[in-house]
C-alpha cells in the first residue's frame, strides 16, 4: 500500500469531520474518494497532505507516517487541494520555479510539466490572465513537478470546460499507465467510473464502502447489463441456471441481468447457442446506483 | 533556506503593497528636505539661540546630519506603519490567498518556511530604512550639504563630519534593529489570522497605546513602562551620546531581541498547530 489512514478522527468544534477512518490506496491504483458535500473528503485530503492535524489517528505514506515526519513524508507527493491558487502577479513560470526551489527540484521540469498540461506558450504570463480551468491546469503541474509517485488531486476538473475535463482524464489515465499512484476526489461520478480502478465512499465523516468498483458493484448486486432477445421466457430459464449470473429479471420484454463484465461474452455465446436472437447488450449499471444506494439514505442520517 | 528567501523576496517585490512606503518616503522626504530648505534659517536661529551664550557660531549649522537627525525624531510612528504594510501581508496573505494549499503540502518544513519569510520581512524593513537614509543623507546631503553635527540633548554635543557619518550609520543599524522588532511584531499576528489588515491594526494599536501610556505621568503608568517594548525604541538616539553607551545599547537591544524571540516563539506555535481550512 502507497498511503494508508488508521483510525482517522478529526472534529471541528463538536462538529465531527472524520471519524475512525481506515484506507488503504494499493500502489498504481487510480482510487476514487466520493461522498456529499461535507462527508469530510477535503478534511481527510488535508490531514493526508498535513494541512490540517487529526486528533486520533495517522497518515502513513510509503510507511512514513505524516503526523511523525511531518512534511518530509511527502517527498513523493504531488497534491492539488480544490481551486489551484498561485500568486497572481507572477508569471505561471515564476510560480512553478519558485515551487522548485523549495524542493530543490531542477528548473527543467518546469517547463516539462507546463507542456504536459498544454501550458507550454502560456508560462510567460502573469496568472491574474488565465482562465479558471487554465489555473487548474497549472495546479495539476505543480503537483506534477518534483516527480511524484503518488497524486492527490481534490477535485480537480472544477471549473473545467467538457474538454478541459476530458484532457485531464486523459493525463490522469497517462500518469497511471506511469506507474503513478493517483487519489482523486470527485462530485462527477460518471468521471470516475471512467478512470478509476478503485472506490471509497464516505458519508458524515464515516466510512461507508471501500473497494474495487466492479467488486462493489457485483456484491451490491447492482452489476446490470440490459439484454433485448427475441424469447425472453426461454432466455430467461436458460441464463437462471448459470453460476455466474447474479440476478435475472424481465422488464417491458427487457431482461435486466446481473452479471461480471467478463462473462458478457459467455453470455451472448449460450444465448445464440440455444437459438435465441440477440438484438442488443447494454450495460446499465452505473457508480452513480451504487453510491446511491450507498448514501442515498446514509446522507439523510 | 536561501531559496525560500529567495521566493520570499519576490513575492514581496511582485506586491504592490510593499511598495507604498516606498513611495510614501518619496513623497515625504523630499517634501521635509524642500521644507527645511525654505525653513532652515528659522531652525538655524531657534539653535544659535539656545547655543548663543557658549559658543560663537560661524557660517550655517543647518545641514543633512541636523536633518537627518530631526527627521528621525518625527517617523516614529510613520515608519512602524509602513513596514507593517508588508509584514502583515508575510503569512496571512498566503492564507487568504490559498498559497498554502500549495506550498504547505510539499516536503518542506512549516518551521522553514516561516523562518524564510521573516529573514525577508527583516530584508525589506533594511531596505525601506536605507532607502529613508539615502533621502535624508545622500540627498538631503545635495541639497543642505553637510558639517558638524550638533545635537542638543541633555547637553550639547558636537560631532565633526567623519564622526557624524560613523554615528548617522550606527543610528540607522539601530533604527533598522528596531523596526526590526515591530517587524516581528506584526508577523506574530499575521502568523495567527488570514488576513493583513488585522496585523497592521494590531501593530500600530500596540504601538500607539504603548506611547500613550509613556506619556501619561502617572505612577501606575510608570511602573508598567520597563515592560513596554516602545521604551527601548530609543536606542538609536545614543549613537550621538559621547562616549557611545555600548552597555546601554547592548542592554536596549537585548530586550528588544527578547521582545522578537518571544514574539517569534509565538508565531511558530500558532503556525505550526495552524489548520489550513482556506
Amino acid at each position: 500500500m502507497i498511503l494508508e489512514t488508521k483510525n482517522l478522527t478529526k472534529s471541528f468544534g463538536l462538529r465531527k469531520a472524520v471519524y475512525s477512518l481506515d484506507l488503504a490506496i494499493p500502489t498504481g491504483a487510480i482510487y476514487g474518494f466520493l461522498g456529499p458535500n461535507g462527508s469530510g473528503k477535503s478534511t481527510t485530503i488535508r490531514i493526508m497532505t498535513a494541512l490540517i492535524s487529526p486528533d486520533k489517528g495517522e497518515v502513513i505514506i510509503q510507511g512514513k507516517s505524516v503526523q511523525a515526519h511531518g512534511n518530509m513524508a511527502l517527498s513523493d507527493v504531488g497534491a492539488l487541494i480544490e481551486r489551484a491558487d498561485f500568486h497572481k502577479h507572477l508569471s505561471g513560470e515564476t510560480n512553478l520555479q519558485m515551487l522548485a526551489r523549495m524542493n530543490g527540484t531542477d528548473f527543467t521540469r518546469v517547463q516539462t510539466v507546463l507542456d504536459r498540461t498544454g501550458l507550454g506558450t502560456r508560462g510567460q504570463d502573469k496568472v491574474k490572465t488565465y482562465s479558471q480551468g487554465m489555473r487548474q491546469r497549472l495546479g495539476i503541474a505543480q503537483a506534477l513537478l518534483s516527480n511524484p509517485k503518488l497524486l492527490i488531486l481534490d477535485e480537480p476538473t472544477n471549473g473545467l470546460d467538457p474538454q478541459g475535463m476530458k484532457e485531464v482524464r486523459d493525463l490522469i489515465c497517462e500518469l497511471s499507465s506511469e506507474g503513478i499512484t493517483i487519489f482523486i476526489s470527485s462530485h462527477l461520478l460518471d468521471e470516475v467510473q471512467k478512470i478509476c480502478s478503485h472506490v471509497a465512499m464516505i458519508s458524515l465523516g464515516n466510512l461507508i464502502t471501500a473497494g474495487k468498483i466492479e467488486d462493489l458493484l457485483r456484491d451490491s448486486d447492482l452489476l446490470l447489463t440490459e439484454v433485448h432477445v427475441n424469447q425472453v421466457a426461454d432466455a430467461v430459464q436458460l441464463l437462471y441456471n448459470q453460476p455466474w449470473v447474479h440476478r435475472c429479471e424481465t422488464n417491458d420484454g427487457v431482461l435486466h441481468i446481473g452479471i461480471g463484465q467478463d462473462k458478457i461474452t459467455d453470455m451472448v455465446q449460450l444465448l445464440v447457442q440455444n437459438h435465441i436472437e440477440v438484438s442488443a447488450v447494454i450495460p446499465k449499471t452505473s457508480l452513480e446506483d451504487l453510491y446511491l444506494s450507498k448514501l442515498g439514505t446514509e446522507s439523510q442520517i | 533556506m536561501l531559496g525560500l528567501i529567495h521566493n520570499e523576496l519576490l513575492v514581496i517585490i511582485g506586491r504592490w503593497r510593499s511598495y507604498i512606503g516606498f513611495f510614501g518616503i518619496s513623497i515625504l522626504m523630499p517634501l521635509i528636505l524642500w521644507g527645511f530648505v525654505h525653513g532652515s534659517n528659522e531652525l538655524h536661529q531657534d539653535y544659535v539661540r539656545e547655543l548663543g551664550g557658549t559658543f560663537i557660531v560661524i557660517g550655517n549649522i543647518f545641514n543633512s546630519f541636523l536633518a537627518t537627525y530631526i527627521i528621525m525624531n518625527t517617523l516614529w510612528i510613520h515608519i512602524p506603519f509602513l513596514i507593517t504594510l508588508a509584514a502583515g501581508d508575510s503569512v496571512a496573505a498566503d492564507g487568504s490567498n490559498g498559497i498554502f494549499r500549495i506550498t504547505l503540502t510539499r516536503s518542506v518544513s512549516r518551521l522553514k518556511i516561516l523562518v524564510s519569510k521573516l529573514l525577508a520581512t527583516y530584508i525589506y524593513t533594511a531596505t525601506l530604512l536605507i532607502f529613508c537614509a539615502f533621502w535624508s543623507l545622500g540627498v538631503g546631503s545635495l541639497v543642505l550639504g553637510t558639517g558638524d553635527l550638533i545635537t542638543i540633548d541633555n547637553g550639547i554635543l558636537i560631532l565633526d563630519e567623519s564622526q557624524a557619518w560613523v554615528r548617522m550609520a550606527l543610528s540607522f543599524t539601530l533604527a533598522i534593529l528596531v523596526m526590526c522588532t515591530v517587524a516581528t511584531l506584526c508577523f506574530m499576528f499575521s502568523a495567527m489570522v488570514n488576513n493583513a489588515v488585522g496585523p497592521i491594526i494590531g501593530t500600530m494599536f500596540l504601538i500607539i497605546i504603548s506611547y500613550m501610556i509613556m506619556g501619561i505621568p502617572l505612577e501606575i503608568f510608570e511602573k508598567i513602562e520597563p515592560y513596554l517594548f516602545v521604551k527601548y525604541f530609543n536606542v538609536w538616539w545614543d549613537a550621538f551620546k559621547d562616549p557611545i553607551p555600548w552597555g546601554e545599547i547592548g542592554k536596549k537591544l537585548g530586550i528588544l531581541g527578547l521582545y522578537s524571540a518571544g514574539f517569534f516563539c509565538i508565531a511558530v506555535y500558532v503556525f505550526l498547530k495552524k489548520d489550513i481550512k482556506t
